[in-house]
This record gives structure tokens, C-alpha cells and sequence, in this order.
């Protein structure tokens, strides 16, 4: 026995929610304390958007939408990033992901979740899904707020090095381990996988997928 | 020895159990120390149909405070009590408590005397408040002189008056006042009094006393009442006092259960007010606000109490947060609108405060530039504007053509702007009130000697450090306010639990019995 455990590793948009991080950050900015303010943040996460949609480097547009809620106290983040996930994520979870999920549960393996949205709203997703293990960006805060940075290394495209890492850390067998993702730029993490899987994929993963003869889900 | 052990077999004598600090001390005694030897409350009776032993089975019958006793206990609870748990009538604004000699020969061999009634309004009658919180206090100390205990009195922070930034815990100076002015406490009650007497209108006499309050540098009537009491128990050398003073005490965090609170405290209007139309509170945002959860001033007092009786207590005890775990006025006002998000978005609130106002966090403006949405803006165009639908006449083309329909909604309008005016009247009062708590002064109440006293304990042990004030706020203390204080500000009587079939009955002794049936 080695004493390695299998995982299944969910990017948790798309595989799990059909809703990208940016809309979180725009949400979030819609909701600043003060009138004025939301404007602004708006403006400021509508900038990163395309990047972060997939136009570009995803990395850039996770760091631009998320620098829109600067100055954003802590408390703030935390209720409202708890109300997000209670009022957008838990209600709008793709069935078929969340049977992946039971089904991975009941194998034995270590939930693991990876995610572009901030611990704040993860956290809690985390929580209601009852996954053991969360892989989250994470919003740098000084004094109470936050300063608009993302803690690096930036979960965007997740895989190589940071996959190794998590493996190493709670030792997990990544041959007998399976990952779902639903972006073209998830292949990274598939590929290092043993039983890689697409669920609901875009149209860059269904191509990956089908010359890879990887399995498809959809839902 | 902890507090529970000190406590075994011990008679404590409590004052002012109607109220929301000793409910929810005298719960928490009997569940957290239930080796206790008796507790006798000291209750005024309510005529001759509802004596302190009646008004006593209620409210350990229906209070919320006593849920999980009754929970835990359920129709054994009478047996639990017995012995444990008994009522007085008495009257604290009366000479040794107006107790007969039969009552103190009842009281004979106490261990303490814990006197938490008062009025805490901030600006009552003064002639009531001179009479409950400074009589109050000289007659439960007469009663702990005569049976030589010790007494342990509830005051507050705030007796510190508007002086300085850190108040340490040490007695007030006897004959100064907080600004520093001359103070013969025994004669300046006879003065206010004196002076008030002889006034018919309540609110004159509240002005009257506002302004010698001010004089002498407290912030209303309440804190000037209350350390006038401080100064007339200090020229007391024969008594073994101990005075807790606890901050601004809010919603329970976890006992009875978290969000418990009674009666309107310092948050729930300030809740109320900014969970309203007006969302600008004048404050400084740097400035602390001292709150302290119910459960944990129950929690000091109960383990300074067990120290005074075993020799340890004496001086000045501060139940406070603002040194070792601050909450400052822009995170409380913040936390309030995110609270009020979440009570709206589980269901609460009326459809216009989850459509509109959970969306309208408030925000703290300089009370000197208050912006354009001031109240006293608000009120210059509320006013304005009904003496124009009031008194300008209409085009008479335009009357013409629609007759009396504009009349009739000019006059529903006024009507509107007028009740719009008197709840701004009302929100600049209420401003006005709290202003040297939210605005003015930037307190930090000391609490170590609370602290180190306590630091073993552990069902009785004070120490905020590990509050979290963002869980706190928004999911104990928002909705606290909302279910249990601010529906009173509109008018709601808050629902007590039903009462238990058949009618709870603390078991009477035979003196009791001779009392009840007097």
C-alpha cells in the first residue's frame, strides 16, 4: 500500500456552477456601502471581464476584476460573500456535477474543489457541498480591507506545479484520482489527471475532448 | 476555586430581576451553578394580586430567558427551585428595601447583596431617576450593612462622564465631578430635587436635569444619577462594596440563546434608526463603541459576586470590549446595514425594506457636514413643501379639470409630509440623545482587573477577546434587535412564551405562605 488516496478535483465553474468569478466581483461591487462607490466598481470589473471570460490571459482578468473591490472592508466581504453563495451558487448548481460529486463521495475519494472566486464565497460552497479539501484565490487584506490583490499563486489556470503541490500535501494519487472541468482552459489540470472528465465543456474542451476520447458530460 | 464552587451553598440577595441583566444573571446561576444555596429576589409587588412571588413564577414561566431551564428541567423545574429560588416583595426606593423585620430575619446570613435595579433611560424624569438608581442604591447598601454581606452594585461605564480617553477601574473622585467641578453628592440630589419639585411639566424637569447633567460634565441623566449613586456609596466606610460597571449591554451571544435582549438598550434605536429612510448617522468613525453582550456581563458579575464573598472583590470592576477588543463606529454602522441585508434577504422586513433599504447601507457622515439628506434639511422641505400644497392655490385651468380628485390627494400629501416630519422630529431627538455616545466622546473602559479576576474561570469566565464582532452583528445582534427591541419602537408588544398548563408554581414555604396571604 502506498498510502495515497484518490481524489476528484472540481473546477468549480463550470463543472459545478455555470457562473464565472467575474460575476461575483461585479455583484459584489453593485453592493459597496456607499452609492457612489458602485459606479466606480462596476466600471473597474467590467474592465477585466473580457479577460477574465476567456479572452486573453485569465490570470489578468481574475487580478483586474478583483481589484475593483479595494478598500472593501473585511466584514463586508465576508457577509457578502456568504449571501452570494447563498443566493447565485447554492440554487444554481449543475445537477450533474453535484451527482459527480455524490457518486466520487461514495467512491472514497477526497473532494477537492478549485475555484476562481475568492475564499469568502468558496468557503461557504465548500461548506454546503461538504467537500473536504478547497483550492480558492484569495483577496490580500490589510487593516481590516482589502487592497485589491489577489494572494498569489492566482487560481485561474490550475495544474502543474500547484497540482504537484496539493498532491504532495495530502498525498494524493493523482493516477487514480479524477478532475472535472468545463474550460478549454482547464486541459492543463485534466491532462495530469488518471480519470479526467468534461462536464458541460466549452467549445475549445469538446474538441480537446474528442481527440483525447476523454468522457463528456452534460447538465 | 471557580465560580460555581465559591457559589455552592451560598445566598445571594438580587435586586431589579424584572429587568434584562439580572433575568438573565439569575438563569444563568441556576444552570451554570445549580449547587447554589438560594437565591432571593427582591421584587416590588404589583398591588396586592401580583406579590414578587407571583410576578417571580411568571417570568420564570414565560420569559424566553428561562427556556432551556424549563427545557432541561421541564415539570421537575418546581422541584429544581425549591429551596434554590424565592421572592420578596420589597421596594428598592424604600428605606432597608422596604423590608420588614420579618423580611430581613428571611434574609438573615446572606452572602451578597447584588443590586442591579435602576432606570436606565437616558433621559427620564430625573425626580424617578433620583429615586431608582441614587435612593436605590443607598438603601440596597443600608441592606447589605444590616446583614453584613457585602454588596455588590451594577453601575456603568459611563459614570466616567464625558473625561478622557481610558477610564481605568478605580472609584470615582469623591466630591469631583467628571469636568472637574466641586461635588457634594448628598446636596446635589437635595438641589435637584429642590429644583424639579416645584416643576409640573415632566419634560421641563427632564430639561432641568439634562442641563445639570451637562453642568457637571455626565452625559444625561442616567449616568448623572447613576454616579451620583457611585459618590454616595463611596462615603459609606462600613460597607464592603464592590461596583461593576458594565458598557452598553446588548444582545446575548449565546445564553439564554444568541440574540436574546429585552426592552430598548443603546443599539436597538440606533438599529432602528438607520435601518429606516435616514442612513447618514453624524458619528466619528474612528471612535469606539463599548457593547457587551448580556450573557457576558451575567458572566463577570455572577464570578466578581463569588469573589467579594470570598474576600476577593471590592473597588471597581469595568464589563467592557473597548481595550482589548474595540468595535469602532464606522465597522458597527457597516455591520448594521449588512445585517439588516441578511435579516431581508431570510424573509424579514416590510416589502419596501427588501426592495429598497437592505439595498441603502448607511453610511457615517461628520456630524458637521451632515450632506444634503440632514434632518434638519429633511424637515425645512417636509415643511415647506406641505405649506405649499397647503396653502397654494391651484391654476384655475388646471382645477378645472380635475376638480376635487387634486384637492383630496394635495391633502393626503400634506397629511404624509406631516407624519414624515414628526418621525424626523423624532429621529433629530433621538440624535440628539445618543450624540455623546456616538459622536462626541472616544471612550476605552479598562476591564484587567475584570479580566485577570476571571482568567480561570470557565462558565463564568469575562473575556471578549475571541468575539467575533462580524458574526456577532450581523447574525446575533441585528436580528436580536429586530425580534426582541425594535418592534417595540413601533408599538409592538413583544410576545412572551406561553405560559405552562398547569400554572408553574415556585414551591412557597410557610413564610411564604404568610406573606402571600397577607
Amino acid at each position: 500500500m502506498s498510502g495515497l488516496r484518490p481524489a476528484a478535483l472540481f473546477r468549480v465553474e463550470g463543472a459545478l456552477t455555470p457562473r464565472p468569478a467575474v460575476l461575483a466581483a461585479a455583484w459584489m461591487a453593485a453592493n459597496a456601502q456607499r452609492l457612489e462607490e458602485r459606479a466606480a466598481r462596476l466600471g473597474a470589473v467590467a474592465l477585466g471581464a473580457p479577460l477574465a471570460f476567456g479572452l486573453g490571459d485569465p490570470t489578468t482578468g481574475q487580478r483586474l476584476a478583483w481589484a475593483a473591490l479595494r478598500g472593501t472592508s473585511e466584514d463586508r466581504l465576508r457577509v457578502l460573500g456568504q449571501d452570494y453563495a447563498e443566493s447565485w451558487l447554492f440554487g444554481d448548481l449543475r445537477p450533474a456535477g453535484v451527482d459527480l460529486l455524490e457518486q466520487a463521495r461514495r467512491d472514497g475519494c477526497l473532494l477537492v474543489l478549485i475555484s476562481d472566486h475568492p475564499d469568502v464565497i468558496a468557503e461557504p460552497l465548500k461548506r454546503h457541498l461538504k467537500a473536504d479539501l478547497l483550492v480558492a484565490n484569495r483577496l490580500e487584506l490589510r487593516n481590516g480591507a482589502a487592497t485589491g490583490r489577489l494572494v498569489d499563486p492566482v487560481v485561474a489556470r490550475f495544474g502543474g506545479q500547484a497540482l504537484r503541490d496539493l498532491a504532495h500535501a495530502h498525498q494524493l494519487d493523482l493516477g487514480r484520482s479524477r478532475a472535472y472541468a468545463a474550460a478549454g482552459a482547464d486541459q492543463v489540470l485534466l491532462s495530469a489527471i488518471g480519470l479526467p472528465c468534461a462536464v458541460h465543456p466549452d467549445r475549445a474542451l469538446r474538441r480537446v475532448c474528442k481527440d483525447l476520447d476523454w468522457p463528456v458530460v452534460e447538465g | 476555586m471557580r465560580t460555581e464552587e465559591a457559589l455552592a451553598g451560598k445566598h445571594l440577595v438580587i435586586t431589579g430581576f424584572t429587568g434584562f441583566v439580572a433575568k438573565v444573571l439569575v438563569a444563568m446561576l441556576l444552570e451554570r451553578a445549580p449547587d447554589i444555596g438560594r437565591i432571593t429576589l427582591l421584587i416590588r409587588p404589583r398591588g396586592r394580586i401580583r406579590p414578587a412571588l407571583v410576578r417571580a413564577e411568571k417570568i420564570v414561566d414565560t420569559s424566553p430567558v428561562f427556556r432551556t431551564l424549563r427545557a432541561r428541567h421541564g415539570a421537575r423545574l418546581a422541584d429544581f427551585l425549591a429551596g434554590r429560588l424565592d421572592a420578596l416583595d420589597s421596594d428598592v426606593e424604600k428605606p432597608r428595601c422596604g423590608l420588614d423585620d420579618e423580611g430581613l430575619d428571611r434574609l438573615a446570613g446572606a452572602d451578597a447583596v447584588i443590586h442591579c435595579a435602576g432606570l436606565t433611560d437616558f433621559a427620564p424624569d430625573p425626580l424617578k431617576a433620583l429615586t431608582a438608581n441614587v435612593a436605590g442604591a443607598t438603601h440596597a447598601a443600608q441592606l447589605a450593612e444590616e446583614l453584613g454581606c457585602p454588596l455588590v452594585h451594577v453601575s456603568t461605564c459611563y459614570v466616567a462622564g464625558a473625561r478622557g480617553r481610558a477610564v481605568i477601574e478605580e472609584a470615582l473622585a469623591v466630591g469631583v465631578s467628571p469636568n472637574g467641578q466641586r461635588l457634594d453628592a448628598a446636596a446635589e440630589v437635595r438641589a435637584l430635587q429642590l429644583a424639579c419639585r416645584g416643576v409640573e411639566a415632566a419634560g421641563d424637569r427632564i430639561r432641568i436635569g439634562m442641563e445639570r447633567a451637562e453642568a457637571l460634565g455626565w452625559p444625561n441623566i442616567y449616568t448623572y444619577t447613576k454616579g451620583l449613586a457611585e459618590h454616595l456609596l463611596a462615603r459609606r466606610p462600613g460597607l464592603d462594596l464592590t461596583i461593576v460597571r458594565p458598557s452598553i449591554v446588548e444582545c446575548a451571544r449565546e445564553f439564554p440563546f444568541a440574540g436574546w435582549n429585552e426592552g430598548l438598550n443603546t443599539a436597538g434605536p440606533l438599529a432602528w434608526l438607520i435601518s429606516t429612510a435616514f442612513r447618514r448617522l453624524p458619528t466619528v468613525p474612528a471612535h469606539r463603541f463599548d457593547v457587551i453582550p448580556v450573557d457576558d456581563v451575567a458572566k463577570g458579575l455572577a464570578a466578581i459576586t463569588a469573589a467579594a464573598i470570598r474576600g476577593f472583590g471590592g473597588g471597581v470592576f469595568q464589563l467592557a470590549s473597548s481595550d482589548h477588543n474595540p468595535l469602532t463606529f464606522d465597522r458597527a454602522v457597516e455591520l448594521t446595514g449588512l445585517g439588516m441585508r441578511r435579516w431581508t434577504r431570510k424573509g424579514g422586513g416590510r416589502t419596501v425594506d427588501r426592495a429598497l433599504f437592505r439595498f441603502l447601507d448607511p453610511v457615517p457622515v461628520p456630524a458637521e457636514a451632515p450632506g444634503p439628506l440632514a434632518v434638519d434639511r429633511l424637515r425645512g422641505w417636509a415643511k415647506d413643501l406641505r405649506a405649499l400644497l397647503r396653502e397654494e392655490p391651484v391654476p384655475e385651468p388646471l382645477e378645472k379639470l380635475v376638480g376635487d380628485r387634486l384637492a383630496s390627494l394635495r391633502a393626503r400629501l400634506a397629511d404624509q409630509l406631516g407624519e414624515a416630519d414628526e418621525t424626523l422630529e423624532r429621529v433629530e431627538r433621538m440624535l440628539a440623545l445618543y450624540r455623546p455616545f456616538i459622536h462626541d466622546n472616544d471612550w476605552e473602559f479598562r476591564t484587567g482587573r475584570a479580566r485577570a479576576l476571571t482568567a480561570h474561570e470557565g462558565a463564568f469566565r469575562f473575556d471578549l477577546s475571541d468575539l467575533d464582532w462580524c458574526d456577532y452583528w450581523v447574525d446575533v445582534e441585528y436580528p436580536g434587535l429586530r425580534t426582541w427591541c425594535i418592534p417595540i419602537l413601533d408599538g409592538v408588544e413583544i410576545p412572551s412564551d406561553p405560559p405552562s398548563s398547569p400554572p408553574f408554581r415556585l414551591q412557597r414555604t410557610e413564610w411564604a405562605h404568610r406573606v402571600a396571604s397577607k
